[in-house]
């Protein structure tokens, strides 16, 4: 599904060079759910822009289904984000003036999609986060919780190959953060592939396999002996 | 992302900001407006003119000498050119024409005076400009070759001199520069100064239409200032005007001694002067239109390092460079369309109103319109292009990271 190989990325800033990521070797099999953890600056984000195609490595190959996604050129790139990348931000990143209803339908509209084709899809997304009730509110007029599902609704519209998300619980609750990870663990049973950042061990203990980061380098890469399953079935 | 999700999203933005988008589009407006209104007073007024024209006919010509210092005294006009003239088969009727000015005429109180002045004309002149006659009849043949003292006078005049109008038989007097002279009135014409008046707002001269010959006597003068010629075939008008310029040079042996023009040239004359007069405004207008656009190029630039953010995510979620671009740019696009529309309804409007205070009625073509908004789409386009592109080639990660 993934496959990453000594991966590069160097930030300048005038004199000043910080190696985010120094030869970085992923990989990650269709129907993982893989935790990325490690201090502040430790690379995590980084690695998940180049992963989402929002960014691009100084060297090394990034396979996304087979394809090398370091040759793609700029149009190229937007598409793959469009129908095989579902981000989750950590600030939800929704549009402001959208509903929560639109604001799904906003990856169907640049992949050419019919009104109504959106209009199912979006609510049937917005159905499966569990926010059948709030289609029509404004981003403002939701909770933290509550717009994070409406950003993984969004993320997973155009049934992407894989989920990525940014710290997704960052800005959330312990109540909302649990929620989240609850759809997330759906979503991984019902076969979706995830790649999440987390600080938190608590919650990186719902995923199946997690991968520390320090200083730009993969340290350990572990899988979860007994996740948490959130409703209290621990595997 | 197809163009009517493109214009829906458009339009959402700039509802969403009403009145930054009205004060943005304003420039459009005023620029559109002026432009409209003062080519739609400028068709009018010269619509207007070419019609008051047609009503004198457009087979006339009017030769007359061109005045150059060399110009010698065989090169006038005289009457024998206007027998000449008749003899050209395309000719229908010929006139002279001198006019003196100076002339006073005695009121019903003899110490006062009205000014005036007298047009000597033949028994032709008649059916070339018909006169508005009230009462009598105007100058004929058999007034010429007598060399009658005789005079035909206008309604006002009659009313200063005997306090009524139908003064046919009456006598005049009038203070010449040898004197005064007694004429018998013939005719009264409608006030023929009405237009002129009521534009001035003061008393016009009047004007005494007398038989040539009475004229030349008078003045002891033989040579005319015109000739006035109707021609049958108006078709054929430039080229009868050619031929009587030969027969006069021939006749007077001299060369390029004659202006001989037709109304057509006149009306074609002032209608260029309308032209460049429109021309001149309408381009200092399309400098407010060029402010305009400068206006909605910097509230793009604007709307673009505000939405930054928003051109990160959208571009996390696939949006193409040239997505992003075809947002922006319809967005400039409409603001000067829907002002340039705006523009075309107030300028419409203010046209109207400066026609009713002028007397004209304002025209306004499809073609005007249609060139209007395709100025103004032209100008958001440009508007457009620069903040447009800006947007499409943001970094998504520096976007999403800009606060
Ligand atoms: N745009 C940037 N310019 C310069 N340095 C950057 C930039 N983005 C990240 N960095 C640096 O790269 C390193 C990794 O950052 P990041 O991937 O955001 O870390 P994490 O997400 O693990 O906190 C940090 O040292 C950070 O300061
Ligand atoms: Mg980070």
């Amino acid at each position: 599904m993934i496959k990453v190989e000594s991966l590069n990325k160097i930030y300048e800033n005038g004199r000043i060079q910080v190696a985010a990521l120094k030869n970085i070797n992923l990989t990650v099999s269709q129907g993982e759910f893989v935790a990325i953890m490690g201090a502040s600056g430790s690379g995590k984000s980084t690695l998940m822009n180049i992963l989402g195609c929002l960014d691009r490595a100084n060297s090394g190959k990034y396979f996304l289904e087979q394809v090398d996604v370091s040759s793609l050129n700029d149009d190229e790139l937007a598409k793959i984000r469009n129908l095989k990348i579902g981000f989750v931000f950590q600030a939800f990143n929704l549009l402001p003036k959208l509903t929560a209803l639109e604001n799904v339908e906003l990856p169907m509209i640049y992949a050419g999609a019919k009104h109504k084709e959106r209009r199912e899809k979006a609510l049937a997304a917005l159905d499966k986060v569990g926010l059948s009730d709030r289609v029509l509110h404004l981003p403002n007029e939701l909770s933290g919780g509550q717009k994070q599902r409406v950003a993984i609704a969004r993320a997973l519209v155009n049934s992407p190959s894989i989920l990525l998300a940014d710290e997704p619980t960052g800005n959330l609750d312990s109540k909302s953060s649990e929620e989240i990870m609850g759809i997330f663990q759906k979503l991984n049973d019902e076969g979706v592939t995830i790649v999440m950042v987390t600080h938190e061990p608590e919650i990186a203990h719902h995923t199946k396999r997690i991968v520390t980061f320090k200083d730009g380098e993969i340290i350990t890469d572990k899988f979860v002996d007994n996740p948490i399953r959130v409703g209290g079935d621990a595997l | 992302m197809n163009i009517f999700e493109s214009l829906k999203s458009a339009l959402r933005n700039l509802m969403s900001n009403k009145m930054r988008s009205f004060l943005t589009m304003l420039g459009i407006i005023i620029g559109i407006a002026s432009v409209i209104m003062i080519t739609s007073i400028g068709a009018g007024s010269r619509a207007a003119i070419t019609s008051e024209f047609d009503k004198l006919g457009v087979g006339l010509l009017t030769i007359q000498m061109k005045g150059s210092n060399d110009a010698k005294l065989r090169d006038f006009l005289t009457l024998d050119d206007v027998e000449l003239i008749k003899k050209h088969p395309e000719v229908k009727n010929v006139t002279p024409y001198f006019e003196a000015w100076g002339a006073s005429i005695k009121l019903k109180n003899p110490k006062e005076e009205k000014s005036g002045y007298i047009i000597g004309i033949n028994e032709e002149y008649r059916f070339m400009v018909p006169p508005d006659l009230l009462y009598g009849r105007f100058i004929i043949e058999s007034d010429c070759k007598a060399k009658s003292k005789v005079v035909v006078i206008d309604e006002v005049l009659a009313e200063k001199v005997f306090g009524r109008k139908d003064v046919v038989g009456e006598t005049i007097t009038v203070r010449l520069w040898r004197g005064n002279l007694k004429f018998t009135v013939i005719g009264v014409t409608k006030n023929s100064n009405a237009a002129l008046e009521s534009i001035m707002g003061a008393e016009m001269p009047s004007a005494l239409y007398m038989p040539i010959q009475t004229v030349m006597d008078i003045y002891l003068v033989d040579y005319l200032d015109y000739i006035y010629v109707s021609v049958k075939d108006p078709e054929k008008i430039d080229q009868t005007a050619i031929e009587l310029n030969k027969m006069l040079e021939m006749k007077h042996r001299n060369e390029d001694a004659y202006y001989i023009r037709s109304l057509m040239d006149e009306i074609e004359m002032i209608n260029q002067v309308l032209g460049y007069i429109t021309a001149f405004i309408s381009f200092v207008a399309g400098i407010s239109l060029f402010v305009g656009g400068i206006g909605v190029m910097n509230i793009m630039l604007v709307t673009v390092t505000e939405r930054t953010r928003e051109i990160g995510i959208r571009k996390s979620l696939g949006a193409k460079n040239k997505d992003i671009r075809k947002q922006f740019l319809i967005e400039a696009v409409i603001l000067t369309v829907i002002g340039g529309i705006i523009g075309i309804i107030a300028g419409f409007l203010g046209g109207s109103l400066v026609g009713m205070l002028m007397d004209v009625t304002p025209k306004v073509s499809l073609f005007s319109i249609l060139v209007t908004v395709g100025v103004s789409s032209l100008v958001g386009i440009i508007a457009g292009v620069y903040p447009a592109n800006k947007a499409a080639k943001l970094d998504p990660i520096e976007a999403l990271r800009y606060e």
